[in-house]
């Protein structure tokens, strides 16, 4: 039982990977952005952290569902 | 002391609140937490900063007038870019005490300097009744905001407003909103401090005090910001 509780804690984890993906494509687009118009700089940096805090909060979900499981349940 | 316990024992024991003292009432006995006892240290500190640092306010600033104004001016210019010209002046009060104590809330842990066992400073935001009820206050301003600035019968409408389709979904919207801003800071401060408490078990030393400047301060005080922008991203959606 404790085995398979730590396999679903692994499972719940690859959300990061969604995440990741996510943050570094508007990282990278922002990159883009920013290089071809430097005066826009301010309302980029803006959009893109809003992008990169939604986007994150799937991993973090996963990260809460991995903690729940291994904590509460082992 | 620690000896016997096992890694996850001592993470466990680390991860949860323990009761300090008891508050006795003839009626009832409150239990008060150690996580309760940080947050109130913080209180203090802010009162007393906020106190401090606005005694005796003149026109031309001296320097603890200056630290002060940076704050506020850093504060109002974020509502003002998110909430627009005509009401950031409302709610830059209340984003900017959130943002500090949050601020002080997350980085706690960098002022541990007692050294050995017993009372520890630890994020009282690792707690999840903290961060949910950090949460509930910040949507109660955005439905406060919505009623105040588009009168009641404005943001009833709101709930229908492109299609009466819409409905469940706009209903739904403030219950994920309070959730996802408290899971998205629990989530991110807990998971930096089990990291920080796996490397000062792993490597005591040096090592802890480089990579605390990434998980306590960093990512700290980035959470505080975001928690910050979201709440007056919310209440700028809401009052449009």
């Amino acid at each position: 039982m404790t085995g398979i509780i730590a396999i679903a804690a692994a499972i719940a984890v690859f959300t990061g990977i969604g995440a990741g993906v996510g943050i570094s494509m508007a990282t990278g687009k922002a990159v883009e952005g920013i290089a071809r118009q430097p005066e826009a700089a301010g309302q980029i940096r803006t959009v893109v952290l809003l992008g990169a805090v939604l986007a994150e909060a799937t991993a973090i979900y996963g990260l809460v569902v991995a903690l729940v499981l291994v904590f509460l349940k082992m | 002391m620690h000896e016997e316990m096992s890694l996850s024992e001592r993470l466990i024991e680390a991860m949860e609140p323990h009761t300090m003292f008891t508050i006795k009432l003839p009626w009832l006995q409150i239990p008060v937490a150690d996580v309760v006892v940080v947050m109130w240290v913080i209180m203090a500190v802010l009162i007393f900063f906020s106190i401090f640092l606005t005694r005796k306010l003149t026109a031309v600033p001296n320097k603890k007038q200056n630290v002060a104004e940076i704050i506020v001016e850093f504060v109002n210019n974020i509502s003002k870019d998110a909430i627009g010209e005509h009401h950031w002046k409302a709610f830059a009060p209340y984003l900017g005490t959130i943002f500090l104590f949050l601020v002080f809330a997350n980085t706690v842990s960098i002022f541990n300097v007692i050294p050995g066992e017993g009372f520890k400073l630890r994020p009282p935001t690792r707690n999840i009744n903290v961060t949910a009820s950090m949460a509930i206050m910040s949507i109660i301003v955005v439905i406060y905001a919505g009623i105040r600035y588009k009168k009641m019968s404005g943001w009833l409408k709101s709930f229908i407003e492109p299609l009466p389709l819409m409905l469940p979904f706009k209903v739904l919207d403030y219950g994920i909103k309070p959730l996802s801003l408290a899971l998205r800071l629990f989530g991110n401060i807990l998971g930096a401090f089990i990291v920080m408490e796996l490397i000062y078990m792993a490597m005591p030393p040096v090592i802890p005090a480089i990579i605390s400047v990434y998980f306590d301060l960093f990512d700290g005080i980035l959470q505080a910001y975001v928690f910050m922008f979201l709440t007056s991203l919310y209440i700028a959606e809401v009052i449009e």
